[in-house]
């Protein structure tokens, strides 16, 4: 074995029965990759406060043996400039909040990379930690023509050095076999390493470089991409045509897939329905549980393929190319290019663009995107836009061609989004005020996306938000379903169905909270009515309209038309139109809630987020039923 | 260095300012002596992309004005 040959006279290290051992290197070197091939579903995502990127942790094991692996955040510098870094640098130096420090380290270069890799490296073997290196895209390098003596750079770094082609997998097999082999992990040579300067350590990263490998200058396969993708005007093209691509996903071929879910907790419904004995029982398990599990559920196709979209675009390379496109226009904002895909994503829902927000290495420019997020409007807004205007504007055709209830839903979306990009404005100016930062970013070489681990990443999102809104929502749903549901009202035998839910709904504590928070909402002419739906809609915006359905006695789901004209007869115009001011702004909504504090870290950025929506609602709402009402 | 036009060879010998920022920027490779080109002006003023070796960098003109350089 050649390991052995070049470092025979090398001192190994004696790892525990179970090391921990941690995953280093340079942003996108392709560490998450191998970490993924190595763990498969056996990961799960660190939780440390404070922190944007947490390092995955996972198990491998081979025969008898298991080793505990930490994949931490790429890192150019053991000196940190931002938070992550710094988590990477104190868990190396000493173990951070909790982690011990590793005993070993999985050391990773990207091969068409190696200088900033090695100039790393240089800093790193100082720390004194079992290592082994790993060189990634050995494919790439030999595919422009260059070549890599890993036997030189083994004896060079004194410790075991293995190759591995891109993503295909081709060595991994290797990196398996000596990850277990206890006593494979070397501690680095120090005598010949540079001295702490920055130049000089580049110096000594260059010539090794140099010395154990040819690697052409420049890379033709990325630049003759670019000079497509980055073209004048063939570039923003290709960035429309991905973006529409992108909007058109979440929301066309999520719906199938939400369609089919909600035909499926249906299923159940009826199941359940039919079932068990028809009383208090059913009725929890059929509107409390499942309808709140279902809620949670039908979110998660777009997600998924909002994940699918962006790790794709990620990994290939294509997200900093369109960062660096539109952060001219974001930057009128006082954004950045990166905050762009979160926004776009909140169209579909405020959760997966929130959980995206992770892309934006400003932690400044990542909370003000954060908070900003639920103002474009998400999908869940949808079913109140299209039931109040379908219900109050007419069908109007101006021009003879342009539907008006069109031309108001277009104006909502329009408003929300101008709105949120002027709210990010002036959070920039004030409460995120500084020192501009200084904006930096790599143009990655572009590469094939490994579809397992694109695959894995889905996963592991669909699982953060299963844990952390799925729990929220259903809570609050059944809390809802039992403030709906008691205390019992005495209902005559032979109300009908629909009535008789109206009457319980009126009787339930709900319905007095409802009168009871009335008063707020009198302004703008909410009834109490009304305040119950927006009050129900806490859970999800789009409750408001099953609510509605059932203070009013229209069964929803058969007949959207009659909800819509009694809706008509009883809400005022001026109230109708403020409602739906009231929507455009306010923070309706658990989940995105609960996703914000798990990744802000804090209850602080979503109470302050639910208030100032609320602020905006109220004023919008109060403003738009006074001018509808001068207007007549 | 924003003068620098689109293609033209040029050599990092100093910067203006010493903070974190032109730290990490030398960490990334962008050396004193470090050969440059601006492969890449955004319009309306927007980032600037330079090339050094096979690193690709994405800065604004604000920043890029930190860098001092010489033509080749």
């Amino acid at each position: 074995m050649k390991v052995q040959l070049s470092l025979q006279s090398r001192e190994r290290a004696k790892l525990s029965e179970r090391p921990l051992v941690a995953f280093v290197g340079n942003p996108n070197c392709g560490k998450s990759t191998i970490f993924n091939a190595l763990t498969g579903l056996k990961q799960k995502i660190g939780n440390f406060p404070g922190v944007t990127v947490e390092p995955k942790m996972g198990t491998f094991t081979s025969g008898s043996r298991t080793l505990r692996l930490i994949d931490l955040p790429g890192i150019y510098s053991l000196a940190p400039k931002t938070p992550d870094e710094e988590m990477t640098a104190r868990v190396l130096h000493e173990g951070y909040k909790g982690m011990d420090r590793p005993e070993a380290v999985l050391f990773v270069i990207e091969g068409t990379n190696l200088e900033k890799g090695l100039f790393l490296y240089s800093q790193f073997a100082r720390l004194g930690i079992p290592t082994i290196v790993v060189v990634t895209m050995i494919d790439a390098v030999k595919r422009s023509g260059g070549v890599l003596d890993d036997i030189a750079l083994e004896h060079e770094l004194g410790v075991p050095v293995l190759t591995l082609v891109g993503h295909k997998g081709i060595g991994l097999d290797e990196v398996r076999e000596e990850l277990v082999r206890s006593d494979n992990f070397t501690l680095p040579r120090t005598d010949n390493l540079p001295g702490d300067n920055i130049e000089e350590r580049y110096t000594w990263a260059r010539k090794l470089s140099a010395e154990i490998a040819r690697i052409p200058e420049e890379d033709t396969i990325t630049k003759k991409i670019d000079a497509v993708v980055l073209h004048p005007v063939w570039g923003p093209l290709i960035f429309l045509g991905v973006m529409m691509l992108f909007f058109q996903s979440i929301f066309t071929w999520a719906t199938p897939l939400m369609d089919m879910i909600d035909v499926v907790f249906g299923f159940a419904q009826s199941i359940v329905e039919s079932t068990v004995p028809a009383g208090l029982v059913q009725n929890f398990l059929s509107k409390g549980v499942l309808a709140g599990v279902g809620s949670v559920v039908v979110f998660l196709p777009q997600i998924l393929i909002l994940y699918l979209f962006i790790t794709i675009l990620e990994d290939f390379g294509y997200l900093a190319r369109a960062a660096f496109m539109v952060d001219r226009t974001m930057g009128l904002f006082g954004l950045q290019g990166r905050s762009f895909i979160p926004l776009l994503g909140s169209f579909a829902c405020a959760i997966p663009g929130i959980m995206s927000a992770r892309i934006i290495p400003s932690e400044r420019d990542r909370l003000t995107t954060i908070l900003i997020a639920p103002v474009m409007t998400c999908s869940a807004r949808l079913p109140v836009y299209v039931l109040l205007i379908t219900a109050f504007v007419p069908a109007l055709q101006l021009f003879g061609f342009i539907n008006l209830q069109g031309v108001v839903l277009f104006g909502l979306y329009a408003v929300a989004a101008l709105s949120g990009l002027l709210i990010a404005k002036l959070l920039k100016s004030t409460l995120f005020r500084g020192s501009k930062l200084p904006f930096l970013m790599e143009l990655p070489p572009y590469r094939f996306p490994s579809m397992k681990s694109v695959a894995m990443t889905m996963v592991n999102r669909a699982k953060v938000f299963m844990k952390s809104a799925g729990t929220i929502i259903l809570v609050f749903s059944i809390v809802l379903w039992a403030l709906s549901e008691f205390p019992r009202a005495d209902i005559p035998a032979g109300t009908p169905e629909l009535d008789a839910q109206r009457i319980q709904l009126e009787e339930s504590a709900l319905g007095h909270i409802g009168r009871a928070v009335q008063p707020v909402f009198a302004p703008m002419g909410f009834d109490w009515k009304v305040t119950i739906g927006i009050l129900g809609s806490f859970a999800a915006r789009e409750v408001f309209v099953s609510v509605m359905g059932q203070v009013y006695s229209a069964d929803v789901s058969e007949s959207d038309a009659r909800l819509r004209d009694v809706l008509r007869d009883v809400i005022p115009l001026p109230v109708a139109l403020a409602i739906l001011a009231f929507y455009v702004y306010a923070l309706q909504c658990m989940s995105t809630i609960a996703v914000m504090k798990r990744e802000t870290g804090t209850w602080k950025w979503p109470a302050f987020a639910f208030g100032y929506m609320f602020v905006l609602a109220y004023v919008s709402s109060l403003l738009t039923y006074y001018i509808a009402m001068a207007l007549g | 260095m924003n003068n620098l036009p689109v293609g033209a060879p040029a050599r990092i010998v100093g910067y203006q300012v010493h903070n974190s920022f032109t730290e990490r920027l030398r960490e990334l490779g962008l050396t004193v002596g470090t050969m440059i080109t601006v492969t890449r002006k955004a319009p309306f003023n927007g980032p600037i992309e330079l090339r050094y070796g096979r690193s690709h960098l994405v800065l604004r003109a604000e920043e890029t004005d930190m860098i001092s350089v010489e033509c080749m």
